[in-house]
């Protein structure tokens, strides 16, 4: 580099305002909306895929269903009735499907964010970037949710229609705001999954793992009284089974229960601050150990 | 290099032959073993997984059944231990999801790692690569199987007839040669795709909905009925769970296996054709080590 170079890239540097006055902050919420628009912008160039990931998860969730008629016959059972207090197990299990696919999506998308940054090349340029990680990763995380609110809105769609099975439109609106909390509440999961993932490098087995314990824990095709005592009480510590349980009765009963509701509602909020403090402090344990390493980059 | 270095060169590569494919395979085997183990969390996976995906089913199926017996999968398909039916039909769940993806995109990985055009370059068969990546998927697919029928038996109280076992095997080597046409189909997806993952989603979700594992397909509507019973697989879970469950001989054997056989003849000269001509093809194209 020539002096007139260096000049010039020092007066650069002086001319630019963010670098200047930059100063390392918990939350920058302008990389995130960057980030957010970035990943949107990729996003729209698959249109097929949202109809894809609408259609797609059909083909996973349909053979529990399909078993469920072949062991108790089409839509009733007593059993499952004692047990849930619901009729139909069908449209009991769609719904419970239509909200996993945010559970899934943390999982799968959030979670092996900065994994498919590898791939790309791109992580360690966004490492040096003078950002807080958390808000990529809530660029991708909101990112994400968009999307999947697309998709799973057309798994709903598809099933009600395949299944013929409805939902209490009316109650729209306190569905919502379950979701958005309980999607909340899978951010900080997703954060802590990202800082495993950076630590673990392979993702495919752990992500695996992961999604398929917590397909477990959660009651989409089961009543949480169908698992054992000792599993019910970790079910209940992850976000997405609160939700459910809320999210079900609120849609196919068509009620709404001022204090039941508030009580769900707590107990998210609850979980929601939980899981956002242990995300965070697992990510930026995750990065450390990984910095320090200096396998950041590494396969 | 010297004429010693040569001579062995020249010898490796006149040395053609069955033997020599066989044992080229068996090295790719271990290759695969050797990769997967040196991951932990992969052996961690390896022994969970089957009961993963098995304990959902298990706990569904008490849901909606309320004990062990199920008189309307008796109506259906003729026995009311709904558990045995369940538990030995998604046994081979693992190990079809195993061929399927682990040998269909065998080449891709080779290709991730940089290493598919000197593999290529080797004296050996196109195609004993991909038959390399399914003798290791086949390892671990059987002893996916073995591990959960194992488990079943031990903690739900799963019995299977001992009589059923040898035939069973046989059942699960017929099923192989048409799961073997299936990777075949699932490389050439690969090869000319590369991310072809989404169309192997849909293939590969698709045959497990409509093979008979958890349900019989008189529960799926009647088109997909159809497609069930054109699907090699179908006949596999049906030959593999009935002898396991009913012994030597037991009613509509001889219809299993024999549309086993016809599928697999299908299946298998289809696979192995489009393989040949697609990896031609692509290689004409140079297109091998595009990503």
């Amino acid at each position: 580099m020539t002096l007139v170079e260096t000049s010039d890239s020092v007066i650069e540097r002086e001319n630019t305002p963010y670098l200047s006055t930059f100063k390392p902050r918990m939350m920058d919420w302008s990389a995130a909306k960057v980030f957010a628009t970035k990943n949107l912008r990729i996003a729209i160039r698959y249109p097929a895929n949202f109809v894809i990931w609408g259609i797609l998860p059909l083909l996973w969730y349909a053979p529990y269903l399909l078993m469920m008629i072949a062991i108790a016959g089409p839509g009733t059972s007593q059993s499952f009735t004692q047990l849930s207090g619901f009729d139909d197990f069908i449209t009991f299990s769609v719904i419970a499907v239509f909200v996993y696919q945010y559970v899934d999506k943390s999982i799968w998308s959030v979670g092996n964010n900065f994994r498919w940054e590898q791939f790309s090349g791109t992580l360690e340029p966004l490492f040096v970037t003078p950002v807080p990680r958390i808000s990529i990763l809530v660029g991708a995380a909101f990112s994400d949710t968009v999307q999947c609110t697309f998709s799973a809105t057309v798994l709903l769609i598809v099933s009600s229609w395949l299944f013929g099975v409805t939902y209490a439109f009316t109650m729209i609106a306190p569905i919502v705001v379950m979701l958005t909390m309980m999607v909340f509440g899978l951010y900080g999961f997703s954060f802590l999954l990202a800082g495993l993932i950076l630590v673990f490098k392979d993702p495919s087995v752990l992500t695996e793992l992961v999604s398929n314990i917590t397909y477990v824990l959660s009651p989409i095709t089961y009543p949480l009284q169908a698992l054992p005592s000792a599993v019910r009480y970790a079910a209940v510590l992850f976000p997405s089974t609160i939700a459910i349980i809320a999210i079900r009765e609120l849609a196919i009963t068509g009620l709404f229960q001022p204090i039941v509701f508030l009580q769900a509602f707590m107990a998210l909020l609850g979980l929601v601050i939980a899981f956002w403090i242990i995300g965070v402090l697992a990510f930026r344990w995750g990065e450390r150990w990984t910095k320090e390493r200096g396998s950041m980059g590494g396969f | 290099m010297t004429e010693q270095d040569t001579d062995s060169f020249q010898k490796m590569w006149s040395r053609r032959g069955f033997l020599s494919e066989i044992r080229a395979a068996w090295a790719i085997s271990i290759n695969v073993w050797k990769v997967e183990l040196s991951y932990p969390l992969s052996v961690l996976w390896f022994v969970l997984m089957p009961f993963l995906w098995f304990i959902p089913m298990l706990i569904t199926g008490a849901a909606v059944a309320g004990g062990s017996q199920s008189a309307v999968l008796n109506d259906l398909a003729g026995t009311a231990d709904w558990i045995t039916y369940i538990a030995i039909g998604t046994s081979i769940l693992g190990l079809t999801i195993s061929i399927m993806w682990g040998t269909g995109f065998s080449l891709r990985r080779e290709q991730n790692a940089g290493t598919l055009e000197t593999l290529m370059s080797t004296p050996m068969e196109r195609s004993t690569l991909v038959w390399g990546s399914m003798l290791h998927n086949l390892q671990h697919g059987g002893l996916g199987v073995i591990l959960q029928l194992g488990a079943a038996m031990v903690f739900f109280g799963v019995t299977i007839n001992a009589w059923g076992i040898l035939p069973a095997l046989g059942i699960i080597a017929l099923a192989i040669i048409g799961l073997q046409g299936i990777a075949f189909a699932v490389t050439c997806i690969v090869l000319l795709a590369k991310q072809g993952w989404m169309i192997v989603e849909f293939i590969s979700s698709g045959l497990l909905l409509v093979a008979p594992m958890a349900y019989p397909l008189s529960v799926l509507p009647p088109i997909l009925q159809y497609v069930g019973m054109a699907s090699p697989l179908t006949w596999s879970v049906e030959g593999f769970r009935g002898f396991l469950m009913n012994g030597l001989a037991y009613q509509g054997v001889v219809q299993v296996v024999i549309t086993l056989i016809v599928l697999d003849v299908i299946f298998f000269i289809f696979g192995s054709l489009m393989f040949r001509y697609t990896e031609r093809y692509v290689r004409a194209k140079g297109a091998l080590e595009q990503f």
